[in-house]
C-alpha cells in the first residue's frame, strides 16, 4: 500500500515535496558553514509518511551533517526546518526528540563504563517523581528490546558492561535504544558497518515492516545493494548538495551507482 | 513483527542468579571498578589480624583505641574523595579542594565565632556553627561552579582551571586570616552532632558512612548518578542522547566544592583549631583515594564501595606504619607503591574478560 503511495507522488525527481502533500519532516535551503568550509549547501530535503529515504553519496558528501542537523545536535547556519509542516528550530537533541525522531549514529553513542540497561535509558531512565530509577522495569524493557529490533548473538545480560561488547553487537544495541524510542523517523547513519550478513538482513527488513507501522526511515550507506533493498526514494550528494533524486521505480541501481561514482 | 525473542535471555538472566555464590563473586572481582581493591583490602586486613593476634603485645591492630584513632582519622579525607570521585566520574578534576577545605573551614570558624558560637564558659550560641556550616557549604558549591564555569566556557582542562584555583584560594586563606592557627571550638549541639563520639566511633566517621550511602544512592539509583557516568566515559555520546553535559559537569564540580567544605569543618571540629596550610596535599591524596579505589583518570568509572575502600586502605597502611613505630616519611612511599600496584591490578583483571 505505501508502496504505490510513495511512488505515485513522486514520479520525477523533484526539489521538493509533491504538492498537496505535507511530509514529516522538510528541510529548506540549509547550509551549514564551518568557518570558510561549506559543508552543506543550500540543500533541500524531506522524509514523506511511510517511506524509507536512501541518502547516498561518497565519504565527505555532507550526510552525516544533514543527519546531525536532523537529529538536532548541529543546528544549521541558515535555512528552515519544517516538522509535520510547521517551521521548527533543532537546537539541541531534546527539540529532535519532541518531533520524534530517533538516530543511529555512525559512530555508535554508547558509553563503555555503563551496562547495556543503562545505555539503552540514558538521558531517559524510568524513575519516579524524585527522579530515583527504576531498575526493575527498566531492566525488563531492554530484555524486551534486545529480544526484538535486531536478533543480537551472544548477548544474554542486560547488566553487562557495554565495553565487553564485540563492534557489533554495540552496533545492535545502539539500534535496539533507538528503535525502541522512535516514533515518527528513524535516522540510521551507516548503521549495518559492524554487523554480521543475518543481522542486517534482519534490520533491513526491520526497516521495512516499521514503514507500514507508520514510522518512515532514513537510510545512510555505502552499500547500494543495501539501499535498493529497502528504499523508496534515492537521494545523491556530493560536496555538500544534491545531485540527484529519483523514486525507485523510476531509477535502477546502475543509474544510482553512477551518480554516486561520477559527482 | 516485534515478536519479542526475549526468553533466552529472561533464562539466562534467572540462571545467573542461581549460579553459586563463589562464582558471582568473582564475577563482581572481575567486573566492577572496586574488585580489585575489595580483595586486596580483605588479604591487607587479614594480614593484620593475623599479625595482631600472634604478636598482640608489640603490634596493637585490634586495640579499641587503635580503632578509635583510625576511624576518627579517615573521615575528612574520606568525605573529601567522595566529592572528588563523583567529578573524576563526570570526567574532571578538581586540585582545588585542598586548598577549599583550609578557606571555608576558616570563613565557617569565623563567622560561628563572630555570630558567638564559641563554646566558651557560656556556652555559646547554639545555631551560630550551624550558619557557619550551611555559609561554607553553599560557598563551596559556588566556588566550584565558579570553577565549572571557567572550565567548561573556555574549554581548558579543569587540571588547569583548578590548579589557578588550589593558589588563589590558598591565598585567599591568607588574606582572609593570616597565617596563624583559628580555635573552632563551637558550641552545643553542633560539637556532638559533628564531634562527639558514640561509644568508640566518632561521629565524623558516622557522617562519612552516611554521605557514602546518599552518594551511592545518588551514582546508581538516581538518573543524575547515570548522567555524570555518560557524560565522563563518552562526552559525545551524551550529547547525542539528550544530556547537557555542562550542566551536569557543573553540579559535578558544586558537589566537589561543597564536599571539600563540609571535610574541613569535620576536621576543624575534631581538632579545635585550623592551621591555614592544613588542606595542602590533601587533593591528590582524595585524587589517589579514588584511583585505588578504581576510579579511571578519563572519567566514567568509579564507584563509592571503592572510594571507601581506597581511604581505608591508605589509612590502613598508615596506621601499620605508625604501629611498627615506621619513620613518618615512608608513608607517602607505600602510598605511590599501592597506588600504581591498585592500578595495575585493575587493569589486568579488566583484560582477563574479553
Amino acid at each position: 500500500m505505501a508502496d504505490t503511495l510513495t511512488s505515485a507522488r513522486t514520479s520525477t525527481a523533484t526539489d521538493g515535496p509533491p504538492p498537496g502533500t505535507t511530509p514529516l519532516f522538510e528541510a529548506r535551503e540549509v547550509t551549514k558553514r564551518y568557518g570558510a568550509f561549506i559543508a552543506l549547501d543550500k540543500m533541500n530535503f524531506y522524509i514523506g509518511p511511510n517511506e524509507v529515504v536512501g541518502l547516498l553519496g561518497d565519504n565527505g558528501a555532507g550526510k552525516s551533517t544533514l543527519v546531525k542537523m536532523i537529529s538536532g545536535i548541529n543546528p544549521p547556519t541558515s535555512g528552515q526546518l519544517y516538522a509535520g509542516g510547521k517551521p521548527v528550530a533543532f537546537n539541541s537533541r531534546a527539540d529532535s526528540e519532541a518531533a520524534g525522531i530517533e538516530t543511529i549514529y555512525q559512530d555508535i553513542a554508547l558509553v563503555d563504563q555503563l551496562s547495556i540497561t543503562r545505555n539503552i535509558f540514558m538521558g531517559r531512565e524510568i524513575t519516579n517523581r524524585f527522579g530515583f530509577m527504576q531498575h526493575k522495569k527498566m531492566q525488563e524493557v531492554a530484555i524486551d528490546i534486545l529480544g526484538s529490533a535486531v536478533q543480537i548473538s551472544g548477548i544474554d545480560d542486560p547488566g553487562k558492561e557495554v565495553g565487553f561488547l564485540s563492534g557489533g553487537q554495540k552496533q545492535a544495541v545502539a539500534i535496539a535504544r533507538a528503535v525502541h524510542f522512535k516514533r515518527n523517523i528513524l535516522l540510521l547513519d551507516e548503521p549495518t558497518s559492524a554487523l554480521s550478513v543475518r543481522e542486517t538482513e534482519h534490520l533491513l527488513a526491520y526497516v521495512r515492516d516499521l514503514k507500514t507501522e507508520g514510522t518512515s526511515s532514513v537510510l545512510v550507506t555505502h552499500n547500494l545493494y543495501h539501499a535498493f533493498m529497502v528504499c523508496d526514494r534515492f537521494v545523491v550528494m556530493s560536496h555538500g548538495a544534491k545531485v540527484f533524486e529519483a523514486a525507485k521505480t523510476d531509477t535502477t541501481i546502475e543509474e544510482v551507482t553512477d551518480h554516486v561514482i561520477r559527482t | 513483527m516485534a515478536v519479542s525473542q526475549s526468553n533466552h535471555i529472561r533464562d539466562a538472566v534467572v540462571a545467573r542468579g542461581r549460579r553459586s555464590l563463589a562464582s558471582k563473586f568473582a564475577d563482581w572481582v572481575r567486573t566492577r571498578p572496586e574488585g580489585g581493591i575489595a580483595v586486596m583490602f580483605v588479604i591487607t586486613q587479614t594480614i593484620c589480624v593475623a599479625a595482631a593476634l600472634m604478636w598482640p603485645e608489640s603490634f596493637r591492630y585490634l586495640s579499641e583505641a587503635n580503632a578509635a584513632v583510625t576511624l576518627k582519622a579517615i573521615a575528612p579525607l574520606g568525605v573529601m574523595a567522595l566529592g572528588v570521585g563523583v567529578l573524576m566520574i563526570a570526567g574532571e578534576y578538581d586540585l582545588s579542594v585542598g586548598a577549599l577545605y583550609s578557606f571555608l573551614s576558616i570563613i565557617c570558624a569565623h563567622w560561628s565565632n563572630y555570630l558567638g558560637g564559641d563554646i566558651g564558659e557560656d556556652g555559646g550560641i547554639w545555631w551560630a556553627p550551624f550558619a557557619g556550616l550551611a555559609l561554607v557549604l553553599i560557598l563551596g558549591a559556588l566556588i566550584g561552579s565558579f570553577h565549572a564555569m571557567i572550565t567548561l566556557r573556555f574549554a581548558i582542562p579543569s587540571f588547569i582551571a583548578t590548579l589557578g584555583g588550589m593558589l588563589l584560594w590558598k591565598s585567599a586563606t591568607l588574606f582572609y586570616h593570616g597565617a596563624v592557627a583559628l580555635r573552632f571550638k563551637p558550641s552545643e549541639p553542633f560539637k556532638t552532632v559533628f564531634g562527639g563520639d558514640i561509644g568508640f566511633l566518632h561521629s565524623s566517621i558516622i557522617w562519612f558512612l552516611v554521605m557514602s550511602v546518599v552518594f551511592y544512592f545518588l551514582l546508581q539509583h538516581h538518573k543524575l548518578g547515570n548522567h555524570f557516568y555518560a557524560v565522563g566515559g563518552n562526552r559525545n555520546a551524551a550529547v547525542a542522547i539528550g544530556i547537557n553535559p555542562n550542566r551536569t559537569k557543573t553540579i559535578a564540580f558544586a558537589i566537589a566544592g561543597a564536599m571539600a567544605a563540609f571535610s574541613g569543618v569535620l576536621a576543624a571540629t575534631r581538632v579545635g583549631s585550623i592551621q591555614p596550610g592544613g588542606g595542602l596535599g590533601m587533593e591528590l591524596q582524595s585524587i589517589a583515594a579514588c584511583v585505588i579505589g578504581g576510579a579511571a583518570l578519563n572519567g566514567g568509572r568509579g564507584s563509592i564501595l571503592g572510594i571507601v575502600l581506597g581511604t581505608a586502605l591508605v589509612y590502613t597502611i598508615q596506621d601499620v606504619l605508625l604501629l611498627i613505630r615506621a619513620p613518618a616519611y615512608y608513608f607517602d612511599g607505600f602510598v605511590g607503591v599501592l597506588i600504581v600496584i591498585a592500578v595495575v591490578l585493575n587493569t589486568s583483571i579488566r583484560k582477563t574478560r574479553g
